[in-house]
């Protein structure tokens, strides 16, 4: 029974390696394999490689030092952060919004086989992120510092011990996960600001990886007797890699105690865990006098509303609006310095700082590209806008209206940042902020008519229309290819006109294709999108 | 109100609608039944413009759906089979995007909300999200929706299904109240004893062609609509 459950569970883990929800069927065998080998070369070639580096640093210093257990302690923390955050949100699902709960407590499985399989799970995806850290961690060092008996069953252990922390540690992240989810009330802009949070301090420590690394190693003693000081405990977990039979036997006990607590506390709570009735928290409702909104009005509430109450859409499609306003600030702090940069490098093609900068915005502004997906997230509710009293060409320009706005907001400011800081006369700084943002309305434009050309309407993860559908790339792709030609096409032929004569052939070209797709929109686009479905 | 002559609608080689012609008067209950895959539900979103067809016209109060789809949208609501509705919205955002759509006065749409989600007691379900509604309440907020603007003619695919008894009940009074205040229903069931009590006319679809149409008593006679459904589906 247990084995059964384990695979259902494990097969729901891995279903998009076996099921094509764009296409809405399962995958070729010659799919399936591809998509596991690219699993591997991820798992075994990324993140190992990446950590088998990280500990061919570390292991060789630290060893001569006499602190390989300092070795471990970093090694197993990172392992065990990796393997917690890594499948926190699948402990999240799987264990507690299991879809199927009602299903399996039907039938005549003991809750306690369908907790044991959900935790086998669980431990099972912790173990997979933790063992690209800990499986080189351990073979450096063995290889390193030597192999010895007791180095190789501690060594072991510390596996077992990491893993099980790392489940223990997913258990209760999943709980406080489900619990702040049922509570908050903006779910999708707190996911938004966390997943930014995250992003930034994972580049932040990316970037800041080599001098941790070499600080260490200088510094290895001091930090050494400072832990050592501090938390005796840490120092004997790390003694445990180094074959200390007392600390292994002792971290062991205190896991194996932690993991069958919880497991108890799991048995004991699971039918409440799985009955639970969701986030559905009794409202008042209050009557109110509504404002009313013009017909377009009512449509452009829409899309924001859709936008703003989708983590994945806005993270997805919206970066941009965090990006741009930012690259605005940089360019009035570095932006002198950046322009002398390139003056000096590009010095045969005179105006070439004012046509980077335009390219720099418009390849910004084509990080945003709501409007690609807007049409294929209508989804299953298609049917609203088709049977309501509205032209196919107001709620298409409704989409189109929403990513300008969006974009053009925060790109207006950092337009103007880059005129005020660009050398160059009064008509070229003028053009410089114009040409970005006709971009972004032709982009806009584009954006939705490629969408209402590509539909995608039978999805049921709403990732696979923001993420994975062809107006997406289209939209993404395309708008950096047009980036690379203004700036490729001055650099190599365009400069001999010089940057005014350059940026107002752009700029009339972006206008006329603006024009060109709305019209487009409006005939063939406003016919597709009433024929959809 | 709603005329359909000669429709035709194919879905590649399949004809799901096979030259239908139907005349929907004001005061009229018009039910539709047929079997599952018959072709009811492709004839309403073709009515209400929602697919496009191959053949034939439809008209609503002599404007063509083809040609004058938006002033025909104007005068109509329509509740699908399955109400797959903004699950982004809270069911009082809907109900006010609906009211926007079709200009629907503040003090207007105010009144109506209140009425109609107090008679399907979803006053407290208004300010919760769609996505956290049952099928029954998606169900109630769709028929609230197609009742705010006060249609001339509504159309519904199978509006009972999911329906709790006491909303069901409530339904059927609202849908001979619009009737008798000069609209016109038209909507498919599966529910023959529903459409028995409740239609002033009846048609019965069978693989896309009309097999029989009339008033109540014209179709049964002294049978029950039960009978004569099955008797016509064996032929």
């Amino acid at each position: 029974m247990l084995k059964v459950l384990l695979k259902k569970q494990l097969a729901e883990a891995f279903k998009s390696y076996f099921y094509d929800a764009k296409k809405n069927k399962m995958r070729s065998k010659g799919a399936i394999i591809g998509w596991f080998v690219f699993f591997i070369v991820i798992m075994a070639g990324v993140l190992c490689g990446t950590f088998t580096y990280l500990a061919l640093s570390l292991c060789d210093p630290l060893a001569q030092a006499g602190m390989n257990w300092l070795y471990y302690l970093i090694l197993s923390g990172i392992a065990i952060a990796l393997g917690a955050f890594g499948s926190v949100f699948n402990t999240y699902a799987g264990l507690y919004l299991g879809k199927d709960n009602d299903l399996l407590l039907s039938l005549p499985i003991p809750a306690r086989t369908i907790i044991t399989a959900r935790l086998m799970n669980v431990y099972l995806m912790g173990t997979m992120y933790a063992s690209t850290v800990l499986l080189p961690a351990l073979i450096v060092n063995w290889a390193v510092a030597g192999v010895t008996a007791a180095r190789i069953v501690c060594g072991l252990l510390l596996f077992l011990i990491v893993t099980v922390i790392v489940l223990l540690l997913s258990c209760i992240l999943g709980w406080v996960v489900a619990k702040i989810s049922l509570k908050l009330k903006n779910k999708s802009f707190v996911t938004v600001l966390l997943s930014l949070l995250f992003i930034g301090g994972y580049y932040f420590i990316y970037f800041k990886a080599n001098d941790l690394i070499k600080d260490i190693i200088l510094r290895a003693s001091v930090y050494g007797e400072k832990v050592r000081g501090a938390a005796y405990g840490l120092y004997l977990f790390g003694r445990i890699g180094e074959g200390a039979w007392l600390p292994a036997l002792l971290f062991a006990a205190v896991t194996a105690a932690g993991f069958v607590l919880t497991w108890l506390v799991l048995s004991r709570s699971f039918l409440n865990i799985a009955t639970a009735g969701g986030s559905t928290k009794a409202a008042r409702h209050t009557e109110k006098r509504t404002k009313e909104k013009s017909v377009f009005g009512a449509l452009l509430g829409k899309e924001f509303a859709r936008f703003t109450s989708n983590a994945n859409y806005m993270l997805n499609c919206g970066f941009g609006i965090l990006l741009i306003p930012v690259a605005g600030v940089l360019l009035l702090f570095k932006g002198d310095m950046l322009c002398t940069l390139i003056g000096t490098m590009l010095s045969g093609r005179p105006g070439s700082a004012a046509v980077l900068l335009c390219t720099m915005l418009c390849a910004l502004s084509s990080m945003n590209d709501m409007a690609a997906p807007s049409i294929s997230l209508e989804g299953k509710s298609l049917w609203i806008p088709q049977s309501l009293p509205v032209s196919p060409g107001a709620v298409l320009r409704a989409k189109a209206m929403m990513h300008l706005i969006l974009t053009e907001v925060p790109l207006l400011f950092a337009a103007v940042c880059a005129a005020v800081i660009v050398p160059a006369g009064p008509a070229v700084k003028v053009l410089v902020a114009a040409v970005p943002l006709i971009y972004t309305a032709f982009s806009a434009l584009f954006g939705t008519a490629i969408g209402v050309r590509m539909p995608l309407l039978t999805w049921t993860n709403d990732l696979v229309p923001i993420k994975q559908s062809g107006a997406v790339m289209i939209a993404l792709f395309g708008g950096w290819i047009v980036s690379a030609a203004l700036a490729g096409l001055y650099l190599l032929i365009g400069y001999k006109i010089g940057a005014l004569v350059y940026l107002a052939v752009w700029a009339v070209l972006l206008a006329a294709a603006a024009a060109v797709t709305l019209r487009w929109l409006n005939r063939t686009g406003s016919r597709l999108f009433a024929e959809l479905g | 109100m709603l005329n359909i002559e000669h429709l035709t609608k194919t879905y590649g080689e399949t004809r799901a609608v096979d030259d239908l012609s139907l005349r929907i008067r004001p005061g009229e209950i018009f039910g539709f039944i047929g079997h599952n895959g018959a072709g009811k539900s492709t004839t309403l979103k073709c009515a209400v413009g929602i697919l496009k067809f191959d053949a034939g016209e439809i008209t609503i109060d002599s404007d063509s759906i083809k040609a004058a789809p938006v002033r025909c949208k104007q005068k109509l609501a329509y509740i699908p089979d399955n109400p797959d509705l903004y699950d982004f919205m809270s069911g009082s955002k809907y109900l006010n995007f609906i009211a926007d759509i079709f200009a629907i006065p503040a003090d207007v749409r105010l009144e109506r909300i209140h009425k109609y989600a107090a008679a399907f007691e979803m006053m407290s379900a208004l300010s919760q999200p769609i996505s956290a509604y049952s099928h029954g309440m998606k169900q109630k907020l769709a028929v609230i929706s197609a009742w705010l603007h006060d249609p001339k003619l509504i159309v519904m695919d199978e509006p009972f299904v999911g329906l709790d008894p006491k909303a069901s009940h409530l339904l059927k009074e609202m849908m001979r109240t619009h009737c008798d205040n000069g609209g016109a229903i038209f909507f498919s069931t599966h529910v023959l004893e529903v459409a028995e009590k409740l239609c002033d006319k009846v048609a019965i679809i069978k693989q896309g062609k009309l097999i029989k149409v009339g008033t109540m008593e014209e179709v049964k006679g002294d049978d029950s609509l039960e009978e004569v459904f099955l008797e016509l589906e064996a032929e």
